[in-house]
């Protein structure tokens, strides 16, 4: 009915920035990190997911997002010769989250596989300074009268209420700090697949659940204010279209609707590239759109690449 | 017929040329006649080989080596599936045969040069066997499990720090089969559970620390879960029902394998030993291959690597195997077939190995009747989680047709370790008798290179 990320909004008491924060944008526009030589690489990268992976004459994207995937994170591990932290990281697949909150009166709780996350030793910082925090205080959360800001919402009843990521891993996990959350849209059919507006906003959601969940374990159950904000990454794709989302937990406090909020900064609907044509297409025997890939667009893979790098950088 | 039409024209024509003895004119610079040769379309030995003749031709001409492939298998008849990983007995004996393999024990000798930053005085025992982590570690490896012993310092500047790669593969272990919760493993299929992640998880950790060192990874491209195929032909048979009953025909094999990772590259691996070395002998068996057993079917006749043509990475460096939950150790020892639990290594090793060489040759233009010019050289890992055994292939020749080996002295080789096993158990949050010189020789592989870089 709304465009998703509006209500995930209401739902989590989040603050809406457009475009990436600052931090990350630093660690794009930053020419020491040689970001040139890889983007022949990422070129190479995306022609093998596109074009080149299969036997057959053109991949299926089941095969060709995790692939363009697995690819891009190769690119981006290899630097980390060169920093040496990078290798402080872990991929884990097909981990659960269940984390549940109140909100105005109504016990919300995320559960479900949530992806691809890639933990770290070390958390990441915060990326929106105190004054901005405090800013949000003065923001209103926008609501949906006359529509309940539930709706659309399965509604549960929970016997046992799950708390933390902690269920995902075992105490003593020494790659404790959830970093980075991918979504990989590669269902072949289109409606099969999230809509990028429902993408961004189920980014939204179990970003929040991991650090709400993060938060529980290093400070405990009850809501208040966090003196160390909690900072989760989230990056969506369906293999061409990416979305890069950087959510950082303020406060555990959402049963009112005023206080501080948290904050989240989008950058929505990026390509990685225009097309991809595994063979010419040719109108009257003339070659109207070459084989290969054709407008490549190496802003959307420097920002990859900024989201997996910040925090060492 | 040919010849008694000749001979009709050579006899009235004796008296003729007797006569005429001198004054001959000179002979004319182009042939009166076209070429006497074989029909295309007669059912006679010379026309099969006039056909065979003008087929190879047309390869030979190809263009392109998209279109030598499409033209190598254009021909589709029955031919035997060859399965990498088989519970056949003594399986790896009729591979060696199939691909005129030699198999040598132990990995091969590495000029000392290209293994700098393990050698330690120069003397490292080459069979991988004696554990050496010759390295300086500065402070404490709090790896859990096996204590280290920290050895003088070479000399040597880049130093390997086994105790950080040691503490990066225990972490993968660890977080695959005791942190992370996971539901139970599906039945039969334990190996996707818990070896798989931790397989990849460990190549893609390793390969990307080690990159530093080897600026081939750096710009190597990871395969997930590919498909390698190639098809030959090898040796003789007759087709015994059908239509076709009664002719000669060649024996085609087809292997169609999924490796669980494979890296490729974009520079060939170095040569091991020249081409022309003659390192033992390949086992003749003089069975047909379906009493291996060995089944027959027909369908595409593919050649692939793991990526098209077009790939810059074209060559390959390693592969990693996954065996199923069918082959493993238990179920062998249970029915006291003990020695072929060797025998399951080996026969995936070489198989898919061959299939990925001989099929990277092919990427390159050569096939059975353009031999290869220079050897192809690819390494493979074997696991079935714990126990690892490595293999490396140099691939010598392609030429396994009837025809192309009967002149053929060219031998292809396969070294191979037997299996041994990273750890001994994991409990408890450690990993308990981690064993180095296992991870010493994954690590060696995988920092494996030209010499010029």
């Amino acid at each position: 009915v709304f465009p998703g990320v509006r209500q995930a909004q209401w739902l989590t008491k989040t603050k809406l920035v457009e475009g990436l924060p600052p931090a990350v944008q630093g660690v794009v526009d930053n020419p020491a990190l040689g970001l040139q030589e890889l983007e022949e690489r990422a070129k190479h990268v995306v022609s093998h997911a596109r074009l080149w992976d299969t036997a057959e004459a053109a991949p299926r994207r089941e095969k060709y997002c995790p692939v363009l995937f697995e690819n891009l994170i190769h690119v981006c591990r290899s630097l980390s010769a060169k920093y040496p932290s990078l290798s402080k990281r872990m991929l884990a697949r097909n981990c659960r989250i269940a984390a549940t909150w109140e909100r105005e009166s109504s016990l919300l709780q995320v559960r479900g596989l949530s992806g691809i996350l890639m933990n770290s030793m070390t958390p990441l910082p915060p990326v929106a300074s105190k004054e901005e925090i405090l800013a949000t205080k003065e923001h209103v959360l926008e609501t949906f009268y006359p529509i309940a800001p539930t709706i659309d919402l399965q509604e549960v009843n929970v016997y046992k209420e799950l708390n933390d990521t902690g269920q995902c891993f075992r105490d003593g996990y020494p790659y404790s700090h959830p970093h980075t959350l991918f979504f990989l849209e590669s269902a072949n059919v289109r409606t099969d697949r999230f809509r990028p507006e429902q993408l961004r906003a189920k980014m939204l959601m179990f970003a929040f659940g991991n650090a709400l969940a993060k938060a529980r374990v290093l400070h405990g159950n009850d809501p208040k204010v966090l003196e160390q904000p909690i900072v989760v990454q989230s990056i969506g794709t369906d293999g061409q279209l990416f979305q890069f989302m950087v959510f950082q937990l303020n406060t555990t406090d959402l049963v009112s609707n005023d206080g501080i909020k948290n904050l989240v900064w989008i950058d929505s609907d990026q390509n990685l590239y225009e097309r991809a044509q595994c063979v010419p297409e040719i109108k009257k025997r003339v070659v109207t759109k070459p084989a290969g890939i054709s407008g490549f667009q190496p802003d959307t893979f420097k920002k990859f690449l900024a989201l997996y790098l910040h925090g060492t950088v | 017929m040919a010849s008694l039409r000749v001979r009709q024209l050579l006899a009235p024509s004796r008296r003729w040329f007797s006569e005429t003895v001198s004054g001959t004119p000179s002979p004319p610079d182009s042939p009166l006649y076209p070429p006497v040769v074989a029909s295309i379309t007669a059912k006679s030995k010379a026309a099969k080989s006039r056909r065979l003749q003008r087929f190879n031709q047309r390869v030979h001409a190809a263009a392109t080596v998209e279109e030598k492939l499409r033209l190598y298998g254009k021909l589709q008849r029955p031919k035997y599936t060859v399965y990498p990983q088989t519970f056949a007995l003594n399986a790896d004996r009729w591979y060696r045969s199939f691909t005129k393999t030699v198999l040598v024990p132990g990995m091969p000798p590495r000029a000392a040069a290209a293994k700098a930053p393990v050698a330690a005085a120069g003397a490292t025992p080459e069979a991988g066997r004696a554990p050496e982590p010759g390295v300086e570690a500065p402070g404490a490896a709090e790896a859990p499990g096996a204590a280290e012993t920290p050895e003088p310092a070479v000399g040597a500047v880049p130093y390997l720090d086994i105790g950080e790669l040691r503490s990066l593969a225990c972490d993968a272990l660890l977080q695959e089969s005791f942190y992370q919760n996971k539901k139970r493993p599906f039945l039969y299929r334990d190996q996707d559970h818990t070896p798989g992640p931790f397989l990849t998880q460990l190549v893609s950790t390793l390969a990307a620390s080690l990159s530093g060192r080897n600026p081939l990874l750096a710009a190597s491209s990871l395969d997930l879960n590919p498909e390698v195929s190639y098809y030959w032909h090898h040796g003789e048979e007759v087709v015994v029902h059908g239509h076709r009953k009664g002719r000669v025909d060649p024996v085609r094999f087809q292997i169609d394998d999924n490796p669980h990772l494979q890296i490729r590259v974009p520079k060939q691996l170095p040569e091991v030993v020249p081409l022309e070395s003659d390192l033992g002998d390949v086992p003749v068996i003089d069975h047909k291959p379906s009493k291996l057993p060995l089944f027959k079917k027909q369908y595409e006749n593919k050649v692939f690597i793991g990526s098209k043509v077009a790939d810059p990475c074209c060559y390959g460096h390693t592969q990693f195997h996954l065996l199923p939950d069918k082959l493993k150790r238990e179920r062998f020892i249970r029915e006291r077939l003990e020695d072929q639990i060797e025998v399951v290594y080996r026969s995936n090793g070489i198989a898919s190995l061959f299939a990925w060489t001989a099929a990277q040759a092919m990427y390159q233009g050569f096939w059975s009747e353009a031999d290869v010019t220079r050897p192809f050289v690819s390494q493979a890992v074997v696991t079935d989680g714990k126990y690892f055994a490595f293999f490396c292939y140099q691939l010598n020749t392609l030429a396994l047709t009837a025809e192309t080996i009967k002149n053929n002295p060219r031998k292809n080789i396969c070294w191979s370790t037997d299996s041994k096993p990273l750890y001994d158990v994991v409990e408890d949050g450690n990993v308990k008798g981690f064993n180095d010189e296992v991870l010493l020789q994954l690590v060696r592989f995988l920092l494996n290179r030209p010499k010029e870089l």
